[in-house]
């Protein structure tokens, strides 16, 4: 029983930022969704593996869910960027849904451009913009040095930059 | 400074001097005052920082439900949450007080076995076994203080 409330305590806790990096990552919501949730039955099947000593929490689910997507990415191609997530939604549109629409141009062609970011510069960027992780734990979830993660993240701006400047 | 070293600088720390480091923070506010590129790739990246921070995540309302009310697989326990809950078990008042009760005579049964087995040292005298009914008698608790021999 104290097993299974520890359990709820720590899904309403780690919940919204997990959904978060992984919607990021995938950029659909039925696939984030599945991802989410096989997080945390990974916490509950595999905790004793977890080391509190070498990692936080956050850091350890973080790194379950980056090594998913990274899985199902490989498995099912390309994310889907928002567009195809707003068509496939067509159907189901609600006002929560129409609040994450597209606000103007320049939000639309940046969520583009970095969908169209490989797997790893989008990674990086959503840990240390998003997240608010340090290099070194972005670096430790994603498996890479501090190194290749700040190489990654010096890409991915030069990008979007890039993308903005010639658009305007 | 150059303007590459400027550019590192921003994409790893962002358009804000506050994240920039400590050490190299003067150094880059002069650069800026001074470059006008520097300050265009500046803006730029403010621009960037700004559009990123716009861009919404949907909110999940149904996810917490889905993954608290899903059936929860048996746990992969470690060797000593094994024991552990062999030992506690969380139900069955009986099992919670003859287990842990097993548990504490293990080490006094491991220790009358070892320990006639083994003398570890201590000798046995041969010479005791002959005056064995001396041993009785002193055993036997009689008080032979008045007792003239």
């Amino acid at each position: 029983m104290g097993d299974r409330t520890a359990y709820q305590t720590l899904v309403k806790q780690h919940l919204k930022s997990i959904s978060h990096y992984a919607y990021r990552l995938l950029g659909n919501q039925k696939d984030t969704e599945d991802i989410t949730q096989e997080v945390f039955l990974r916490l509950w099947t595999n905790a004793q593996k977890w080391e509190s000593k070498k990692s936080k929490l956050t850091t350890w689910l973080h790194r379950i869910a980056h090594n998913l997507c990274i899985d199902y990415l490989r498995k099912h191609g390309r994310m889907q960027t928002q567009d195809s997530f707003d068509d496939e939604a067509d159907d189901s549109t609600s006002k929560e849904k129409e609040s994450i629409d597209v606000k103007n141009d320049e939000v639309k062609l940046l969520r583009e451009a970095i969908s169209a970011l490989p797997e790893n510069q989008r990674s990086a960027l959503s840990l240390c913009h998003y997240q608010g992780f340090s290099n070194k734990e972005a670096a430790a979830i994603m498996n890479i040095s501090v190194k290749a993660l700040e190489s990654a993240i010096a890409r991915a701006k030069r990008s979007l930059r890039e993308k903005l400047t010639t658009s305007s | 400074m150059t303007l590459e070293e400027f550019t590192r600088i921003i994409d790893l720390y962002g358009a804000e001097s506050a994240r920039w480091p400590k050490s190299l923070r003067a150094e880059c506010q002069s650069f800026l005052a001074n470059d006008i590129e520097a300050r265009t790739l500046l803006n730029q990246q403010w621009q960037v920082d700004e559009i990123m921070g716009q861009i919404e995540v949907p909110s999940f309302p149904d996810l917490e439900n889905r993954i608290l009310n899903q059936s929860l697989p048996e746990r992969n326990r470690s060797f000593f949450e094994e024991v552990m809950g062999w030992l506690i078990p969380e139900e069955n008042f009986g099992k919670q007080v003859w287990r842990p009760a097993i548990a504490a005579c293990i080490p006094l049964v491991f220790g009358i076995v070892l320990g006639n087995y083994f003398s570890f040292g201590v000798g046995i005298e041969d010479d005791g076994f002959q005056y064995w009914d001396d041993e009785l008698a002193m055993l036997s608790l009689t008080d032979y203080t008045e007792t003239s021999f």
